[in-house]
C-alpha cells in the first residue's frame, strides 16, 4: 500500500512514463477490461492486487505504491483503471475526488481483513484472547455498529471508551493514520475504526494502550520483531503475511471495486483549486498543526545528528590523525560498512534488530543511523581539508617547537576547515533530505506528515509540493546559519581590530 | 655547541650522507656548499630531527638529541629554521607569525610578543606589511618574514636551508641583507646555499659537502682560495672535467674527437676555444705517438672554467722521460707553441705516466 517519500516519487515518475493512450472514457464493465494492452493499477501488496491479478489475466497490471496517486492516474488516464477496496475509493470520491467515478460490479473475490498478531508478545494468550474479543463483539452487535458507523454512513465521532481501570498490561498497537475511515488524522487526533477497535481491545483486556504509526512497509516488521503487539490497520489477510506472522480471526470482508475516468467535470480556475487545495492541505481540521509537528521532528533529527555526527567524525578522525593501524582500520572498516548500506536498511537495522530489546523512540534510533552516516561524512571531510594543507605547515610548526598536537589544533586544522565548508553546507542539505525516510521506523517527520495530510484530502500533488517547499525553506535557514559558522571559522576573515585585540604600538 | 658523530641517512633509493662527523662551536657561522645530491640539506635536517637519522648522534650541548627519549620540542626551541618555501602560516598575518610561536610556546604575553614582533619586523623592513597574509606578499618579503619568526623564539642557533633558491633574483638581495645582519649577531648559523659570494661574505666556516660527508671543512680562504682536495677544487671554480684515456696506437681517434665534441656543446665552449682544444688535442697526440715507448699510453684530462674561459689540459703519459715540446714533428710543436706559449714538460706523480704536460687554452 502506501510506503515513503522516496518510493512515492519514483511511484510519480512511473505514473508519468506510462501515460498511456487509453483516455477514453466508456468503460462499464469488467470484461473490457481483460484484455491486452489494458492497464489495470493495483495497490503493491495487497488482497485486491492478488484478486485482480487472477481476474485479469490478459490486462497489464500497473503496480502502484499510494491510493492518492492511483486515483490522479486513473483521472488523468494514465491506466484505464484502479482496483481497489469499494469503500474506501466511494470515501474520496464522496470527499470529493473529481474525474473519477466506480463501476457498479465488483470483483468477484473480497478483502478479508483481521488483526496481525506479534508471536513475540509480552502479553500472554494474546492470540486467544483477541479472537475471544472478536466472537464477543461480532456476537453483541458492537463490530456491526462500528462497520454501520465509520464505513457506511461515514459519522466520524468517536464514542466514548472508558480506559482500563488500573491496567495492568501495556498494549501496543501499531496502525497506519494513513487509512480513511479505518485509521487517519482528523486534526492532530488519530481516530477512525481500528482506532476504536483497538481502545475496545485494551478495554476488554485491562491494558492501557499506546499507538505507533508505521509505514506499511514497515508495520509488519515491528510486529514481527515484538515492536508493538498486534496490528490495526485495516490489514489484508492474504497468504503470504498469515506466512510471516499470526492472524486474528477474520474481522470483516469488503469488496473490491472498480474506478475508471470520468466524465471530465468542471473543476474550476487554476488559482480557485489552489486555494482550495491550500485550505485542505493546511487549514482544514488545523492540519497545519501536524506540518508543524513534522517540520519540527525532522528539524530535531537533523540537528542532533549534525551535531553528534560532527563531533563523532571529529573525535575518530583524532584517533586516526597518527595513523594508528587498528583505529585506521577499524574506522575505515564502519565507514565502509555505513556508507555502502541504503539508509533505509541501516535504520531498520538498527531499529528492529540492534535496539529491539531497548525502550527507545524512532526518533533516538533515527539521530543514532544519521549520525553514524553524518560522522562518516564528516570524517571524510575533514581528512580531504586536512590533507589540503600544504606540508611545509607541519614542518614550520615543527621546527619552532610545536608539538605534534599543538600542530594540529593551532596550525593545520584553522587552515583545513575553510576548505570543507561548502561540503559541509552540502552533506546537511543531503541530511535534511536523507531524513524523510524515517516515517520507516515509526517517526512521523515532515514527509510522513504529507503522507497523513495526503490520504485525508486524496490531493495528490498538492501536499508533496508543499512539503518541498518547506524543505527547501529549512536547507536554506541551515545553510544561511552554516554560511556565518563558515564566515566566523575563516581567520582571513578577521578584522584587523580582532588580529591585534590588547595590544598597543608604542610608537 | 653541536657535535655529530658518524650520522648516517639512508633512503630506499639513496644514501645522501654515510658518515658524517663534525663539531660546531657557539658562533660559527657555517656555509654548506656543494653539488646538489651531496645531502646539504639533509645535514641540516638531521641536526634539528626534522628526518631522523639512520644511525649516528647529534649532541646539543650535553644533550644527545638523536637519543629517543630525547624532547626534540625542547630542543627545538633553541633551533630556528629558515625554509625554503617559507612555510608561512598562510591563516595568520605576518605579525601573527611572528607574534603567535612566542606566545604558544615561550609563555611570552600578547603585548610582550607584540612588541618584540614589531621590532623584528622593522628589522627585516616590514612593518608596514604586519597585517597582510602571506599571499599578499612577495617571496622576498614571506622570507624576511619567516627569518623575523625564527628570530622571535630567540634561538641559540639558526639553520638556514637554501633561503634564496626559491626567489626571483630580483628579490635574493634583500634577503641575503637581513641574513647578513643576522650573522653579526653571535648566534650560530648554518647556511645551505649556492650563491658562492655571499656564502664567503658571510661565513666563518665552510662545510664542502661531496661524497657522502663533509668532504672539505675549512675557513673562507682555505675553502675558495686554496682548497685542498680536488672535487672541492673542482667545484670552486666550477670546472668542468673530461677525462680520456688513450691505450696503445690503436686508440679510437675519431669517437676520441666526438666525445670532445660533445663535452664542448655541453658546456658551451665558444667555438673558438673548441676549436683550440680539438687541435691542441691532435697534435699533442700525434707528438707523443711519436715517443720511445713501446705501447704508448696516455691519461687526458681536460678542465673547462666556466668563470674564467679557460680549458686546461693535462696529459700524462708512459714510457721513458720524452719532451713532447721538444721532439718530434717541428710543425706540430709549432702549433702547440703558438696556441700557448709556455707549454712545459714535467715529471709526473702518476704511476705509470712518468710524463706530464699542461696546457693552458684560453679563447
Amino acid at each position: 500500500m502506501k510506503k515513503t517519500g522516496g518510493l512515492l516519487l519514483l511511484a510519480l515518475l512511473f505514473v508519468f512514463l506510462t501515460a498511456g493512450a487509453f483516455g477514453e472514457a466508456g468503460i462499464t464493465s469488467k470484461e473490457q477490461l481483460n484484455q491486452p494492452g489494458m492497464k489495470v493499477g493495483v495497490s503493491t501488496g495487497s488482497s485486491s492486487m492478488l484478486a485482480a491479478e487472477k481476474e485479469f489475466p490478459e490486462a497489464t497490471i500497473v503496480y502502484l505504491e499510494e491510493n492518492t496517486i492511483a486515483y490522479e492516474s486513473v483521472a488523468q488516464g494514465k491506466i484505464d483503471a484502479y482496483v481497489f477496496e469499494r469503500e474506501q475509493m466511494q470515501k474520496a470520491i464522496d470527499s470529493g475526488r473529481k474525474g473519477v467515478r466506480l463501476l457498479d460490479e465488483n470483483l468477484d473475490e473480497g478483502v478479508i481483513v483481521g488483526v496481525g498478531i506479534s508471536p513475540v508478545s509480552s502479553i500472554p494468550d494474546l492470540e486467544n484472547r483477541l479472537n475471544t474479543f472478536i466472537r464477543e463483539i461480532k456476537a453483541d452487535g458492537t463490530l456491526d455498529d462500528m462497520l454501520n458507523r465509520w464505513v457506511t454512513l461515514g459519522d466520524e465521532t468517536m464514542p466514548e471508551i472508558p480506559p482500563a481501570q488500573d491496567p495492568q498490561l501495556h498494549l501496543t498497537v501499531a496502525t497506519s493514520g494513513i487509512v480513511p475511515p479505518y485509521s487517519y488524522y482528523a486534526g492532530t487526533e488519530l481516530t477512525g475504526l481500528d482506532i476504536e477497535l483497538a481502545r475496545r481491545f485494551a478495554s476488554w483486556l485491562g491494558a492501557d494502550l499506546a499507538f505507533k504509526v508505521y509505514d506499511y512497509g514497515a508495520i509488519l516488521p515491528a510486529a514481527v520483531t515484538g515492536d508493538v503487539d498486534c496490528i490495526m490497520a485495516n490489514l489484508n489477510m492474504t497468504p503470504e503475511r498469515q506466512e510471516a506472522l499470526p492472524f486474528s480471526e477474520e474481522l470483516y470482508q469488503h469488496p473490491i471495486g472498480i474506478m475508471v475516468k470520468a466524465d471530465s467535470a468542471s473543476i474550476g480556475g487554476f488559482l480557485a483549486r489552489v486555494k482550495e487545495s491550500f485550505y485542505k492541505t493546511f487549514i482544514r481540521e488545523d492540519r497545519w498543526k501536524l506540518f508543524a509537528r513534522g517540520v519540527l521532528t525532522t528539524w530535531l533529527i537533523t540537528l542532533l545528528s549534525v551535531l553528534c555526527g560532527t563531533a563523532l567524525g571529529f573525535i575518530v578522525f583524532t584517533l586516526c590523525r597518527k595513523g594508528n593501524r587498528v583505529a585506521n582500520a577499524v574506522s575505515r572498516f564502519c565507514m565502509w560498512l555505513i556508507q555502502g548500506m541504503p539508509m533505509v536498511v541501516l535504520l531498520m537495522i538498527l531499529y528492529y534488530i540492534i535496539f529491539s530489546k531497548f525502550a527507545i523512540s524512532g526518533i533516538a534510533v533515527s539521530v543514532i543511523g544519521f549520525t553514524l552516516t553524518f560522522g562518516s561524512s564528516v570524517f571524510g571531510l575533514l581528512k580531504m581539508g586536512v590533507g589540503a594543507v600544504d606540508a611545509g605547515q607541519y614542518e614550520a610548526a615543527y621546527a619552532l617547537g610545536y608539538s605534534n598536537r599543538r600542530t594540529f589544533y593551532t596550525v593545520i586544522l584553522p587552515q583545513a576547515l575553510p576548505h570543507v565548508i561548502p561540503s559541509y553546507k552540502g552533506e546537511i542539505i543531503g541530511l535534511i533530505k536523507a531524513t524523510s525516510i524515517v516515517g520507516y521506523i515509526a517517526v512521523q517527520d515532515l514527509t510522513k506528515m504529507g503522507d497523513i495530510v495526503r490520504s485525508r484530502t486524496y490531493e495528490a500533488f498538492f501536499p508533496l509540493i508543499a512539503i518541498t517547499v518547506i524543505y527547501f525553506a529549512l536547507e536554506a535557514l541551515i545553510g544561511w546559519i552554516i554560511s556565518r559558522i563558515g564566515f566566523n571559522i575563516n581567520p582571513k576573515r578577521r578584522k584587523p581590530e580582532k588580529i591585534l585585540k590588547g595590544v598597543t604600538d608604542d610608537d | 655547541m653541536i657535535k655529530i658523530e658518524h650520522l648516517k641517512k639512508e633512503y630506499p633509493n639513496a644514501t645522501p650522507l654515510r658518515d658524517v662527523n663534525a663539531e660546531i662551536r657557539d658562533g660559527d657561522v657555517i656555509s654548506v656548499i656543494g653539488p646538489s645530491g651531496t645531502g646539504k640539506s639533509t645535514l641540516l635536517r638531521c641536526i634539528n630531527q626534522m628526518e631522523k637519522p639512520t644511525s649516528g648522534k647529534v649532541w646539543l650541548d650535553d644533550t644527545e638529541i638523536t637519543d629517543p627519549k630525547c624532547d626534540l620540542n625542547k630542543v627545538r626551541l633553541k633551533m630556528g629554521m629558515v625554509f625554503q618555501s617559507f612555510n608561512l602560516f598562510g591563516h595568520l598575518t605576518a605579525i601573527e607569525n611572528v607574534m603567535r610561536p612566542p606566545m604558544d610556546l615561550l609563555g611570552k604575553s600578547r603585548q610582550e610578543a607584540y612588541t618584540n614582533g614589531m621590532r623584528l619586523l622593522r628589522m627585516v623592513g616590514l612593518a608596514d606589511k604586519k597585517l597582510n597574509y602571506p599571499d599578499e606578499l612577495s617571496g622576498g618579503q614571506k622570507q624576511r618574514i619567516a627569518i623575523a619568526r625564527t628570530l622571535a623564539m630567540d634561538p641559540d642557533i639558526i639553520l638556514l636551508d637554501e633561503p634564496t633558491s626559491a626567489l626571483d633574483p630580483a628579490m635574493v638581495g634583500e634577503v641575503q641583507e637581513v641574513i647578513q645582519d643576522l650573522a653579526k649577531t653571535g648566534k650560530t648559523l648554518m647556511i645551505v646555499t649556492h650563491e658562492m659570494a655571499f656564502a664567503r661574505a658571510i661565513c666563518n666556516r665552510v662545510f664542502y659537502m661531496d661524497e657522502g660527508g663533509i668532504y672539505e671543512d675549512g675557513t673562507p680562504e682555505e675553502i675558495f682560495d686554496h682548497p685542498k682536495r680536488e672535487n672541492t677544487r673542482r667545484f670552486i671554480r666550477r670546472l668542468k672535467v673530461l677525462n680520456l684515456e688513450i691505450d696503445g696506437r690503436n686508440y679510437d681517434y675519431p669517437a676520441m674527437t666526438d666525445e670532445i665534441n660533445r663535452y664542448c656543446a655541453k658546456n658551451q665552449i665558444t667555438p673558438r676555444l673548441s676549436v683550440r682544444i680539438q687541435l691542441a688535442f691532435e697534435e699533442l697526440v700525434h707528438q707523443f705517438m711519436a715517443s720511445p715507448a713501446e705501447n704508448p699510453k696516455a691519461l687526458v684530462v681536460i678542465e673547462y672554467s666556466h668563470d674564467r674561459e679557460q680549458a686546461d689540459m693535462t696529459v700524462d703519459y708512459n714510457g721513458p722521460a720524452y719532451d713532447v715540446t721538444k721532439h718530434g714533428d717541428d710543425l706540430s710543436v709549432k702549433v702547440l707553441k703558438s696556441m700557448v706559449p709556455d707549454i712545459r714538460h714535467t715529471a709526473s706523480d702518476r704511476e705509470g705516466y712518468p710524463n706530464r704536460v699542461i696546457l693552458k687554452l684560453r679563447n
